[in-house]
C-alpha cells in the first residue's frame, strides 16, 4: 500500500502512516484484564482501566507504571481535558472521578456519583469546560468541568446508554444506546435535536436481552461522517458467534453509508471501538486484530494481529502510534509505519 | 393440546413402561398430610451463574462486576441483580455447595432432574414424575405433572421411566382462550362428540374383557385425560385473570408462565415446571445476566410474594433449578463456561427451613468448602419437603423401586 502522509501535531516528527508496516513497539503488563485505554493529549502517557478497579498509567518513554485507585468497580471509560492535565474516569460503580494526569501520587480530585448503576461512557468537550457521561440509568448527563455541577440531564433513551461524544467544535452531543438508538442532543438546552436509527446493529436474543447496539461513536476528521461501531449477524449470541461492524451516517442528512466490516476474514468479534486517523482511515478493534478501512470502503484493507483479545484502542497524537488494551492485562503499542 | 401429538408422544412413553401396571398405587402412608401440596420447578436451562445470582463473590478476578446486597434474612446476601428477590428471602433457602461433576448440558440435566447418576434420560423417573406419583390423589381431574408453555401444540414427555406415562410430563400452554386444539372442530356438536366417546369406551370395555395390556390402558387414560383437559381449558387461560394481576406478572413469556403456574398450584396440581431456556452465556456473561437476571427477579419475586399472600406458599415448594453453574474464570469473551464443581440453587416455600443457607464455597467460588451435596441429596430433599418418604419405594405392578437413590439421603438441616 502507498503510505499515507500524516501532518503530525507541532512538536512531533512528520512520518508516513502506513498500516501495512504496523509493528509492536511497546508491551506493558498489568495483572488484571483491561477494558479501556487512552493516550493523553500531550502524548506522554497511556492510561488503561482494569477490572481490578484501578487505572494504570504508563509513561510512554520509559514504561514506568503508576496505579490510580479510587473506583469501586470495573473502570470502563477514560477521557482528558484538552491540555491533558486532567484525567476523567468512569466505572461500573457509577462514579465520574477526575484526577491529575501526571501526578506522582494519584488521588481523586473530585468524585461525582454520576449514574445509578454502571457508568459506561464519557466525553470531554473540545473547550474542556464540559464532561458528558452516560450509563445504565438510560441518562446522558453533562457536568461542568470547573465545579462539577450538573448542567444538563438528557433523558429519552429507552434503554441503557453505551456511549457519548461531543460533536466536534460544539457543545452538542451524540449518544448511543444498547438497542441501536443514536440521539443528538443540543448543547445549549440539553434537548433532543434528532435521532439516527442504528437498530440494524442491534439484536434481541430470545425475546429477552439486547445484544449489540451502539457500543461506540466517532466522527470522521472532516466531521461529515458519524460512525457507530458494534456487532451484527449473531448466529448464536450466548456462544459469541457474531461479526464486528461499523455503521456510518452522513452527519448533515442522516443518510446511512454501507456498513464496514471484515469481509476478507470472517471472525467472531465485536468492534468495541473505532477511531479515525486524520487522513480518514478508520481503525477498529476486531477481537485479537486491528482492522484498517479506507473511508467508504466496505471491507478492510489490512489486519494487524496481536497476541490477545482487544477491548479498546486509541491513537497517539503523533498519528503514527496506536495503543491497545487487552484481555491478558497488557497495553500494547503499535507503530504504523517505518518511523 | 394437539390430540394426535399427545397420543404419539404418549405411546412412545408406553414402550418405555411396557410390563408395568398402570394401576399401581401411590406410596402408602401419610396421604392426608400430602393433600394439596405442589412443587413448582423453575428450570433456568443452560446454567445460570451462581456468581450473578445466589453466591456473589467480591473477589476481583472471579467475582465479576456485580455486588452483593443484603436480604430480609440477616447475614444472607445475594447478587445486586436480585433486589426484589432479596426482599422475599425470608420465604426462601439457598444451597451453595452443590458439586455434580458433569459439565455436558444433556447429561447434567439427566442427573439433576432424576436425582440419580445416570447417562440416560429415561432410566429413572424425573422429579416431576416422582412427585406426580407420590402426591397422586384419586379422582384428581388434571395431569399431575405439567410443563407450562405459551405456544406450540404441547404433548407428552418421556420422563417417567418405570413409573409409566401416567406420570410423565404434559406440556400445556397459556394461549389466550386456554390450551390449544381443545375445542371441537367446526361441524362437530357436543352430542356427536359424546356419541363418539361412548362408542370408544364401549369398544375399549369389550376389548379389555379379553385383552388387558399396558398399551391399551395407556390409550384409554390418554383419551380420558385429554377430555378432562378440554373440560378444564379455562384454567389455562390466563386472560381470565384480573388485569391488575396480569400486569403484575408482566407481559414476558416467563411472567405469563408463572401466572399459569400459580393458577395450577391453586388447583393443587402436584408438579408444575416452568422452563426458561438460553442461560448459557459463554460470551458476554455479564451483559446477558444483567438483563436475564433482572427479568427473572421481577417476575420471580412477584410470584413468591403472590403465593405467600394467597396462602399457597405453605403448601408449595418452589425450586429454582439449573443443570450446573458457571466458571469462576472469566473467558476471553467476558463469558463464563460450564462449571459443575461448586454451584447453587434456591428454594422457597413448603417443607424447608426458610432463611437457611446450606454450605459454602471459597472466596473465589472455585471449591465447595463446607457441606458438599449433589443431585442425589437434593432429590431426596425435594421429595421430603412435600411429605413424600424419599427412603420409601414405589410399587409398580408388584415390583419395588426406590423413590430416590437409596445410598443417599436428604439435606436434613434444610428441612422444616
Amino acid at each position: 500500500m502507498k503510505p499515507i502522509h500524516a501532518d503530525a501535531p507541532a512538536g512531533t516528527a512528520k512520518a508516513a502512516f502506513d498500516p501495512l508496516a504496523t509493528r509492536s513497539v511497546h508491551d506493558w503488563a498489568h495483572s488484571s484484564k483491561l477494558l479501556v485505554c487512552r493516550v493523553d493529549p500531550t502524548g506522554r502517557f497511556v492510561l488503561a482501566g482494569a477490572i481490578d478497579h484501578t487505572i494504570q498509567r504508563w509513561r510512554i518513554d520509559t514504561g514506568a507504571r503508576t496505579a490510580f485507585a479510587g473506583h469501586g468497580n470495573w473502570v470502563r471509560t477514560l477521557g482528558f481535558s484538552p491540555d491533558g492535565a486532567t484525567l476523567y474516569s468512569g466505572g461500573y460503580d457509577g462514579r465520574l472521578i477526575s484526577w491529575e494526569t501526571a501526578t506522582e501520587k494519584p488521588a481523586p480530585v473530585r468524585t461525582i456519583e454520576a449514574h445509578r448503576g454502571w457508568l459506561r461512557g464519557l466525553a470531554v468537550s473540545g473547550d474542556g469546560r464540559r464532561v458528558a457521561t452516560c450509563g445504565n440509568d438510560r441518562l446522558v448527563r453533562v457536568w461542568s468541568a470547573g465545579d462539577g455541577k450538573l448542567i444538563h440531564e438528557c433523558g429519552g433513551h429507552p434503554q441503557m446508554v453505551y456511549c457519548v461524544q461531543f460533536v466536534p467544535g460544539s457543545n452538542d452531543l451524540v449518544s448511543g444506546d444498547i438497542v441501536g438508538n443514536i440521539h443528538h442532543w443540543r448543547g445549549d438546552n440539553g434537548r433532543l435535536e434528532r435521532k439516527f436509527d442504528g437498530s440494524e446493529i442491534h439484536n434481541i436474543i430470545a425475546d429477552q436481552a439486547p445484544f449489540g447496539g451502539i457500543i461506540n461513536l466517532a466522527f470522521s476528521p472532516d466531521k461529515k461522517r458519524l460512525t457507530a461501531c458494534g456487532l451484527h449477524k449473531p448466529t448464536n449470541a450466548p456462544a459469541g458467534n457474531r461479526r464486528a461492524v461499523a455503521l456510518s451516517f452522513d452527519w448533515a442528512s442522516g443518510a446511512k453509508f454501507p456498513k464496514q466490516e471484515s469481509l476478507r476474514k470472517e471472525m467472531d468479534a465485536t468492534m468495541w471501538r473505532a477511531v479515525y486517523h486524520q487522513d480518514g482511515v478508520m481503525v477498529g478493534v476486531l477481537d485479537k486484530e486491528i482492522g484498517f478501512w479506507k473511508q467508504g470502503e466496505a471491507d478492510l484493507f489490512y489486519l494487524a494481529a496481536t497476541p490477545s483479545p482487544i477491548f479498546d484502542l486509541d491513537l497517539h497524537p503523533n498519528q503514527m502510534d496506536l495503543f491497545t488494551a487487552h484481555f491478558d492485562g497488557h497495553v500494547r503499542g503499535w507503530r504504523c509505519g517505518a518511523g | 393440546m394437539g390430540r394426535r401429538l399427545f397420543m404419539g408422544e404418549f405411546l412412545s412413553g408406553v414402550a418405555a413402561a411396557a410390563g408395568t401396571s398402570l394401576f399401581s398405587h401411590p406410596l402408602g402412608a401419610g396421604e392426608i398430610t400430602k393433600r394439596g401440596k405442589s412443587v413448582v420447578v423453575i428450570f433456568l436451562d443452560g446454567g445460570i451463574s451462581q456468581f450473578e445470582s445466589w453466591d456473589p463473590k467480591s473477589d476481583l478476578e472471579t467475582g465479576g462486576p456485580f455486588k452483593a446486597i443484603p436480604t430480609t434474612v440477616p447475614g444472607v446476601h445475594v447478587s445486586e441483580l436480585l433486589p426484589l428477590t432479596a426482599r422475599q428471602m425470608h420465604h426462601m433457602a439457598l444451597v451453595r455447595s452443590i458439586r455434580t461433576d458433569l459439565d455436558d448440558h444433556g447429561l447434567a440435566k439427566n442427573i439433576i432432574r432424576s436425582g440419580r447418576t445416570t447417562r440416560s434420560a429415561t432410566e429413572y423417573p424425573e422429579l416431576g414424575a416422582a412427585v406426580a406419583r407420590g402426591l397422586e390423589r384419586d379422582g384428581f381431574p388434571l395431569p399431575g405433572h405439567i410443563r407450562t408453555m405459551l405456544e406450540g401444540e404441547g404433548g407428552r414427555v418421556n420422563n417417567a421411566a418405570y413409573l409409566g406415562p401416567r406420570y410423565a410430563g404434559v406440556s400445556v400452554g397459556a394461549q389466550k382462550g386456554g390450551i390449544v386444539n381443545t375445542r371441537l372442530p367446526d361441524g362437530m356438536t357436543v352430542t356427536a362428540d359424546g356419541r363418539r366417546h361412548d362408542w370408544r369406551r364401549f369398544a375399549n370395555e369389550r376389548l379389555s374383557g379379553r385383552v388387558r395390556t399396558a398399551e391399551i390402558n395407556a390409550y384409554t387414560q390418554c383419551y380420558e385425560q385429554a377430555l378432562r383437559l378440554m373440560e378444564r381449558r379455562d384454567l389455562f387461560d390466563i386472560s381470565r385473570e384480573p388485569l391488575s394481576t396480569r400486569e403484575a406478572y408482566g407481559d414476558s413469556e416467563f411472567g405469563k408462565q408463572l401466572l399459569l403456574a400459580r393458577r395450577l398450584v391453586e388447583q393443587e396440581v402436584p408438579f408444575v415446571e416452568v422452563n426458561w431456556g438460553g442461560w448459557d452465556f459463554h460470551h458476554n456473561n455479564f451483559e446477558f445476566h444483567l438483563h436475564y437476571v433482572s427479568e427473572f427477579d421481577r417476575h420471580f419475586a412477584w410470584f413468591i410474594a403472590d403465593l405467600a399472600q394467597r396462602g399457597l406458599l405453605d403448601r408449595t415448594l418452589v425450586i429454582v433449578m439449573t443443570e450446573f453453574g458457571r466458571t469462576p474464570r472469566i473467558n476471553t469473551g467476558f463469558g463464563r463456561d460450564h462449571y459443575p464443581k461448586a454451584w447453587s440453587i434456591a428454594l422457597a416455600g413448603c417443607g424447608i427451613q426458610r432463611g437457611a443457607v446450606i454450605g459454602r464455597t471459597d472466596p473465589k467460588g472455585i471449591e465447595v468448602t463446607d457441606r458438599q451435596v449433589d443431585h442425589r441429596h437434593l432429590f431426596h430433599t425435594y421429595l421430603r419437603a412435600v411429605g413424600i418418604d424419599s427412603s420409601g419405594e414405589f410399587d409398580v405392578a408388584g415390583r419395588k423401586y426406590p423413590a430416590a437413590d437409596p445410598a443417599f439421603g436428604p439435606i436434613e438441616e434444610l428441612l422444616a
